[in-house]
């Protein structure tokens, strides 16, 4: 069977439908609101059944739990109105061909008390006024979550349950009261942060089985191994699994009753039709498998719309779509009954209904990390498990739909096998981020699929990755590799090394962590090398004893019977994915600031010691005054001309870029998790290096203080003058320790003709090239492709442009929602002419904000 | 913080008038407090936003809402030591000590009254800057943290004068 069939890949003659213009008018004109229906049904749940009194909590009381909700929460068939702009609720008419959402919303901001939900509280009163993202929340909504969900949960959320753990603990280990040093460095902020109290999430379920056999499948799978099941836990863990299978079902069949009495009551025969489709698809799926593409795309919808009742939504991504959903839309189109543009009608309407919420952020995070979505990953092409091309005409449908929608969310990631996939599909990619501007991300299968075998997944598995999040790749629905547990700021570890362990912002010069020596003491750079060895090695340990003391916290409080239905691993183990189910249960940690402390090292290495330009003590009194009265030296650290930088292909500064990436892998790479799974190291940043760059001093680098790290695994801006350099010296890194993924953001003049693709689709190649094993090539790369002239006027006039869409780093975000120094860090980022290959000059552009 | 004669008639407000004139009692008894939330703080605004709260919690049934059924102790204090505060909450009163108590469920340690200001009106990079920058710890029960902010910008609001504030 042909898997392309297409005549034109571009698929250009299909546009928006009519329906579909209108709903995503309404889309960005929407204004997030508060949804208060969860945490209402939840906090009742708990109240009626004694849960907020319980020291733990089986899966099977939190499937009672979540079925409840299913059972209970409102079937939103068609939404009525939505949050306009000033703040007001407007009628319009929803015609998505898809019933249900994520919230009682039309975009809604989901709460999850458990988990982080509470820091919304001092700020509730004000969430319409903030001016960074506001939420709309009605007078009344706020008294109740208040009065009646936000008291129940002071002591029972993540974080406080892990705190009372480490009190409990420490008490009885040290006889120390209130003591938990444990989460004193994890709250100083600066270090790490820790995902665990804010999310399970970070990983790809497959929903191969919800698609092909219906969730009635999954039940008498369940039902059947829960009678041989050889202990109590398995025998509750099966049951969990039935009871939340039958909740999800007891909500489609909510949907469509609600649908049925819509079409009774409706007097246009067209809609009546719609709607009485809707409801026929709802009586059918996700419960029994689907019979065609629309049914195999609701399954997915609504299953999809259950994982995000249990769970927040940080990087919870839907895997492999173009394979899972492939045979029913061939299927389909070779019957004649599904046509093409319905098809992409069909998709565009489901990428509307997934970014359908967004992260309940509050007004501080904003200020660090404004901007981002859900980061719902999908990923299209690559290979099968068997290593043959898996691309086929639903990967085309499905850049064609993302191409039209522009959208946030989902975040679409493009696989890509050189020499297995064909060269014409690389081009189209590529065609696409110069259409959209941002997306899709495009990543080295060979280099990911070796990456992956390399830390134990088998061959057939690695090639079945998907990507999660951002960037993160991981065997699909087999991993959960909760990939961002970990966001750990690097440089904020060199200052220790820089500042003896010491504490360089209080003026008390408290000590933080461990004194690994007076660097102006040191002899050589090896003396400093092995200071900062020894300062990343005890912080990895902190971070991940945490990181794991948490996770324990999520195995007493947390189980995750919806998401491990979706698994493949709990099943056959008849153990929750918290426990250790899934096949794969690795961790990861992403860093942040590479390339600001790989040229930090090489400026000390260079100027330092081997040209002994200024001496330790010097470059530090440097930094302590911000370069202020050392701006020759500032200049000198900050030029590639005269001190090394990563990106320039200089063996020194790629050296210790590469030297950085293999110390984290192995330091990391040997530790437990609390699954029994290990750590893997990523580097990406999402707007992290942004967020931790303002509040971190100036480094030895030539950076000056709260100025923004680089992104990802991308070389500092301003300081890679030429493409081809910048790109060899990425792909050149050691791939094989860089598991969690990596993102390469770079950004190109928009130019015009075909010749900027030749060029663009060139650039991809030579960058995933191994160069016949000299070296492991690229892993994944993404683009900005919008000139600097927009970004400008977009500061300026951001109702302008109100669906500008950037690649942050790693996920894709609305230029106008980012906050002003992440706006300043994509403007300044290092802009190419594809057609000279050499950076286009420009002054750093300023603050946009006063209140940056 | 409130003599118990004064505490006894103000038991009373609520009692015989509506919430809405307790409110308007409220707004006219904490005028200087509302002066220092829309404007600059001195370092007597502890004093008057604690104060503002007691005041409140017996004048406004609503307010007092907020800390029925309630129990826990916030202690404020600066690194050197000269602001000692506990403020403690019990199933709707509220008692404010100059003492440091040992029972806090979380100790906040503030610089100076401008940043505890910051602390509880400006919910920004100021509060940010502060942690980072090491010029404010807290310890222990975060949501014990949010929720002594919401009493505070709750508080403004039955003032009249949440939106003037610099959020």
């Amino acid at each position: 069977m042909a898997r392309i069939t297409l005549e034109d890949l571009s698929l250009k003659d299909y546009r928006l439908t009519p329906r579909v213009s209108h709903l995503k008018e309404v889309y960005f004109r929407a204004v997030p609101e508060i949804c208060v229906e969860r945490p209402r049904l939840l906090t009742r749940y708990y109240l009626e059944h004694g849960l907020f009194e319980k020291d733990r909590i089986s899966a099977l009381e939190k499937a009672r739990a979540y079925r409840h909700i299913l059972e209970k929460r409102k079937a939103v068939v068609a939404h009525e109105r939505f949050c306009g702009e000033a703040m007001k609720l407007e009628k319009f008419k929803d015609f998505s061909l898809f019933a249900g959402s994520t919230t009682s919303k039309f975009k809604g901001v989901p709460l999850y008390p458990e988990f982080l939900a509470l820091q919304l509280w001092h700020g509730l009163w004000t969430l319409k006024q903030r001016e960074s993202n506001p939420y709309f929340i009605a007078d009344k909504e706020v008294e109740e979550l208040n009065y009646e969900v936000f008291p129940y949960w002071m002591d029972r959320n993540v974080q406080e349950l892990t705190r009372a753990r480490c009190y409990k603990e420490n008490e009885e280990k040290y006889g120390l009261e209130k003591h938990a040093p444990e989460m004193k460095l994890f709250e100083k902020l600066r270090y790490f942060m820790a995902s665990k109290p804010k999310c399970i999430s970070h990983t790809t379920p497959d929903f191969s089985r919800a698609v092909g056999e219906g969730l009635r499948g999954i039940i008498d799978d369940a039902k059947s191994r829960g009678r041989d099941a050889r202990s109590d836990y398995q025998r509750e863990f099966y049951e969990a699994m039935v009871e939340v299978m039958e909740g999800i079902i007891a909500y489609s069949r909510n949907l469509a009753g609600e649908a049925a009495k819509l079409a009774h009551r409706e007097r246009d025969a067209a809609r009546k039709e719609k709607l009485s489709a809707i409801a026929a698809v709802h009586r059918r799926v996700p419960e029994h498998p689907a019979a065609n593409f629309r049914e195999a795309l609701t399954a997915v919808w609504i299953c999809w719309t259950a994982i995000h009742l249990e769970n927040p939504n940080v990087g919870l991504s839907l895997g492999r779509l173009d394979q899972v959903l492939y045979p029913v839309y061939r299927r389909d189109i070779d019957d004649g009954t599904l046509a093409i543009e319905e098809a992409i009608e069909l998709l565009c309407c489901l990428w509307l209904k997934i970014g359908d919420h967004v992260p309940a952020v509050p007004a501080e995070g904003e200020k660090l990390f404004a901007g981002t979505g859900s980061n719902q990953a999908i990923t299209i092409g690559g290979v099968d498990g068997e290593g043959r091309d898996a691309v086929n005409d639903l990967t085309y449908v499905m850049l064609r739909a993302t191409e039209l929608m522009m959208l946030r969310d989902p975040n679409l990631n493009a696989r890509y096998y050189p020499g297995v996939n064909a060269e014409n599909y690389l081009r189209r990619i590529c065609e696409a981020n110069i259409n959209t501007g941002a997306t899709p991300a495009i990543h080295n299968d060979e280099a990911v699929i070796k990456t992956l075998s390399g830390k134990g997944e088998t061959l057939e598995h690695a090639r079945d990755y998907a990507v999660i999040g951002c960037v993160e790749p991981a065997s699909n629905g087999r991993s959960y590799g909760h990939s961002g547990a970990v966001l750990m700021n690097l440089a904020a570890i060199l200052e220790l090394a820089l500042y003896n362990g010491k504490d360089r912002y209080s003026g008390r010069k408290a000590l933080i962590s461990l004194e690994t020596g007076d660097p102006t003491t040191f002899k050589n750079f090896e003396e400093f090398k092995e200071a900062l060895k020894a300062q990343i090695t005890w912080f990895v340990k902190q971070a991940t004893a945490l990181n794991n003391i948490f996770g324990k916290t999520h195995q007493d409080f947390q189980p995750t019977p919806i998401l491990s239905s979706f698994f493949e691993g709990p099943m056959a183990k008849g153990r929750d994915l918290i426990m250790g189910g899934a096949v794969y249960n690795s961790s990861g940690v992403a860093i942040i600031g590479l390339a600001d402390v790989a040229d930090s090292l090489s400026a000390i290495q260079r100027v330092v010691f081997e040209e002994k330009v200024v001496s330790f003590k010097e470059l530090l009194d440097a930094l302590d005054n911000n370069f202020e009265g050392y701006e020759a030296l500032q200049k000198r650290l900050a030029n590639p001309a005269k001190t090394p930088k990563y990106g320039n292909e200089h063996p020194p500064a790629d050296a210790n870029a590469a030297w950085l990436i293999e110390f984290l892998d192995g330091e990391l790479g040997r530790l437990d998790n609390y699954r029994g799974g290990k750590y893997r190291v990523g580097f990406w940043t999402m707007t992290n290096h942004a967020g931790f760059g303002m509040i971190t001093k100036a480094t030895p680098n030539g950076r000056k203080d709260y100025e923004n790290f680089a992104s990802g695994i991308t070389p500092v801006s301003g300081a890679t003058p030429y493409l081809t350099p910048a790109l060899n010296s990425a792909a050149g890194l050691p791939a094989r320790c860089i598991a969690n993924g990596m993102a390469l953001n770079l950004k190109y003049t928009p130019e015009a003709g075909d010749k900027m693709l030749d060029n663009f689709v060139a650039t991809v190649s030579g960058y995933f090239d191994d160069m016949g094993g000299e070296r492991e090539g690229g892993m994944e790369i993404q683009f900005n492709v919008t000139n600097r002239a927009t970004f400008e006027d977009a500061v300026a006039h951001p109702e302008k442009y109100p669906e500008l869409l950037v690649r942050v780093s790693g996920y894709t975000a609305y230029f106008k929602d980012l906050n002003p120094q992440m706006q300043k860090e994509i403007i300044d980022r290092t802009e190419y002419l594809l057609s000279t290959g050499s950076a286009v000059r420009y002054e750093p552009f300023p603050l946009p904000r006063e209140d940056g | 913080m409130i003599a118990t004669s004064k505490r006894n008639a103000l038991n009373l407000v609520p009692v015989i008038f509506t919430d809405a004139v307790g409110q308007f009692v409220g707004r006219l008894v904490n005028r200087r407090l509302k002066r220092e939330l829309v404007s600059e703080a001195t370092e007597t605004f502890l004093v008057l936003i604690l104060r503002g709260m007691a005041l409140t919690f017996y004048l406004s049934k609503g307010y007092r809402r907020n800390i029925k059924g309630f129990r826990g102790c916030f202690v404020m204090r600066t690194f050197d030591g000269l602001v000692r505060t506990s403020i403690i909450f019990d199933d709707g009163e509220m008692k404010v000590v100059e003492e440091e108590r040992d029972d806090w469920d979380t100790r906040i340690t503030f610089a100076d009254a401008a940043a505890l200001q910051r602390f509880m009106f400006s919910p920004d990079r100021d509060i940010l800057d502060a942690i980072v920058g090491g010029a404010l710890e807290s310890e222990g029960n975060n949501n014990h943290m949010y929720k002594f902010g919401f009493l505070a910008q709750d508080l403004a609001r039955r003032l009249g004068v949440l939106e003037a504030v610099n959020f």
